[in-house]
């Protein structure tokens, strides 16, 4: 096990930058999440550090050395791929113990490392099987099991889940998971599916072109996301982002139309005059009677519900911009109806719309 | 004919015979019937104009005990073969490095490609002047280079007419056997290579490990079809040597050819035609079998 780490890495193809120097440092043991939308430089980082894309600048660290230089077998990393990558012409026994070829390991200990690995993710009875004989689930399985049998340092997972049904890609969560409690390796898992980055990580890391906009454990990035994008991504449905402008010097208008007026938080020492204003669906409530403390009413007509189950969402059109209320679900406003809603300001997000990032 | 038009089934089978009889009957006409002849033929005497006789196995006889010339055309057609795989070593090569990411890679493909379609009449042609020992551009430039003092008549010397009219073929397939070998190159996804490399195999381990035995239906289908070519290249032997000097390059299609329409041996050139047939369906049949019954398929799951 080892920790890894990120100096100034920059990716360049030609003359264009598409990770621009990001520092980031991983703790061993450690499972890191890598999320943002594609084209975000989160599978090039991942790609670096297995030593299968050069470094154009900055250095990477794993365990302390510095392993610019170094190929990508002697990293001591294992990688599990999006297409599982696994050798169609091998049993899942000879792709499993395929690296150990490679490594000098006696004929036995391969033996016993394999069928270790095997009965840990449950492949005992498959050994003998061309990956085309499995299902996309034990393909991924022997991907994964060709990892661990190696022992490495650091896991790399490039969006691993990518190609299963999402039924089957709630339980591969649940075996990753359950695989890095036991083996305590340090993980690098690069993704776009916020859902596995907040199930999976310690931490999460949100790359945004090129550039890492924050990292945070799961509640950090959703409960104080640092930036407009941030704030955007994390979190289904997204956070309602609404424009706004200084009105005094406490206090900021929000919306064109239907405005209401918000209490900027206290010791914000911004000087801008646009801001964002952020709340989360779940901080939206029917209203009903006045409004209490901490919260605003504002007016709005019901666009579309969806009935989930569990909740309920409502769709309003306020002043031109759709805000997304959560709602409980014996609520069911009609229609095309007027709805008031209440927004607890108390847990808004407030940003610098010129930098995107909070005022805090 | 109201009836048959009555059902789906019927209707949809009428449909797909009148789809197949145009093809089918060409089949018959020129490849069945000929063949079925061809077999009685080699078990009778005929001659053009005269009824047959059953010779039962008197062609047979003469063929494997008492003509020579027989045995020289078998031994002239396995040497033949084996530019097959001469020509899959160079194609392989070739394919692997017009697959790199070099400059002009798609002219170097045309450019290797570009003798197959050609007309085998005139590359035997064009070949039989470079080879020519007066204004041939090969001699030419081995006299220049000091290499050799005198012409070397290529296609006349018993020395070098095989192996001339084989570096000929060779040159005529292998962009061909290029071609097929880099479409199963290209279709061997790059993950596996990086899946491959993270494990710790060097480029020569990913070649024997990965690269070959993932091609192995690729070059199979190479191997079938340079059986098929050696067994009839006749129009390159033919516009080259015609098979001389004396048997030097007699292969048996050419040796088919002129016992029949040379000397009007047609019941005997019919007894070769079947050992001929007969060997070409083993080779072809052992082949497909080593390819795992599927030459020319990519191996890759999903």
């Amino acid at each position: 096990m080892a920790t890894v780490e990120f100096r100034k890495l920059v990716k360049r193809y030609g003359t264009h930058q598409v990770v621009h120097g990001i520092d980031l440092a991983i703790n061993d043991g450690e499972f890191l999440v890598l999320v943002g939308p594609s084209g975000c430089g989160k599978s090039t980082s991942l790609r670096m550090l297995a030593g299968l894309e050069d470094i154009s600048g900055g250095e990477i660290l794993i365990g302390d050395k510095v392993v610019n230089e170094v190929e990508p077998r002697n990293r001591d990393i294992a990688m599990v791929f999006q297409d599982y990558a696994l050798y169609p012409h091998m049993s899942v026994y000879e792709n499993m113990a395929f690296s150990l070829h490679y490594r000098d390991t006696p004929k036995q200990e391969i033996r016993t490392r394999v069928m270790e690995a095997a009965e840990i993710l449950g492949l005992q009875d498959l050994l003998d099987r061309r990956p085309k004989q499995l299902s996309g689930g034990q393909r991924q399985r022997v991907a994964m099991g060709r990892a661990i049998v190696r022992k490495p340092q650091v896991f790399l997972f490039d969006e691993p889940l990518s190609n299963l049904d999402a039924k089957l890609r709630g339980s591969m969560r649940l075996e990753i998971k359950k695989l890095h409690r036991k083996l305590g390796v340090t993980t690098v898992y690069v993704t776009h599916d916020q859902i596995e980055a907040m199930t999976l990580a310690d931490r999460v890391v949100v790359m945004n072109s090129g550039n890492i906009d924050q990292v945070g454990t799961p509640e950090d990035v959703y409960h104080s996301p640092q930036t407009i994008f941030v704030a955007g991504f994390i979190g289904s449905p997204t956070m309602n982002l609404l424009p706004a402008k200084r009105n005094g010097s406490a206090t900021i208008v929000v919306g064109e139309k239907s405005d209401f007026h918000v209490q900027l938080p206290a010791k914000s020492a911004s000087n801008t005059d646009a801001f964002v204003f952020g709340i989360r669906p779940e901080d939206i409530a029917i209203a009903s009677g006045d409004p209490e403390d901490g919260r605003v009413h504002v007016d709005g007509v019901v666009d579309v519900v969806e009935a989930l189950g569990p909740d309920t969402l409502v769709f309003a059109d306020v002043g031109g911009h759709q805000v997304t209320a959560r709602v409980r679900p014996d609520v069911k406003p009609d229609i095309g109806q007027p709805v008031r809603l209440s927004l607890d300001v108390s847990r808004a997000h407030f940003f610098e719309s010129e930098s995107g990032k909070v005022v805090s | 004919m109201a009836l048959l038009f009555r059902k789906k089934r019927s209707r949809e089978l009428v449909f797909i015979w009148a789809l197949l009889l145009p093809a089918l009957a060409v089949y018959l006409f020129y490849r069945v019937i000929p063949l079925v002849w061809n077999v009685v033929l080699s078990f009778s005497f005929w001659s053009p104009g005269k009824p047959a006789k059953f010779a039962g196995l008197y062609h047979y006889e003469e063929m494997l005990f008492y003509d020579d010339a027989f045995w020289v055309a078998l031994k002239n057609t396995a040497v033949f073969m084996l530019g097959t795989p001469i020509a899959i070593v160079l194609a392989m090569a070739l394919a692997l490095l017009v697959d790199q990411n070099i400059r002009g890679r798609s002219l170097y493909r045309t450019l290797i490609f570009l003798p197959y379609p050609m007309m085998i009449v005139a590359v035997g042609i064009v070949w039989r002047w470079l080879y020519n020992d007066s204004v041939g551009l090969i001699n030419y430039v081995l006299r220049s280079l000091g290499i050799i003092d005198q012409p070397i008549p290529f296609l006349e010397s018993y020395d070098f007419a095989m192996a001339s009219v084989m570096v000929a073929a060779i040159w005529q397939i292998v962009g061909f056997f290029m071609i097929i070998i880099l479409t199963g190159l290209q279709n061997i996804p790059a993950h596996l290579y990086e899946a491959a490399v993270i494990d710790g195999a060097r480029a020569h381990h990913r070649f024997w490990r990965i690269t070959l035995p993932l091609l192995r239906p690729s070059i199979f289908l190479c191997v079938i079809l340079g059986v098929i070519a050696s067994f009839t290249s006749f129009d390159l032997i033919y516009t080259m040597t015609g098979g001389g000097p004396g048997l030097a390059t007699e292969l048996l299609i050419t040796y088919i050819y002129k016992s029949s329409f040379t000397l009007s041996k047609f019941d005997y050139a019919a007894a070769v035609t079947v050992v001929m047939f007969l060997l070409f369906l083993a080779l072809a049949l052992i082949a497909n079998r080593l390819a795992g019954g599927d030459a020319g398929k990519v191996d890759i799951a999903d």
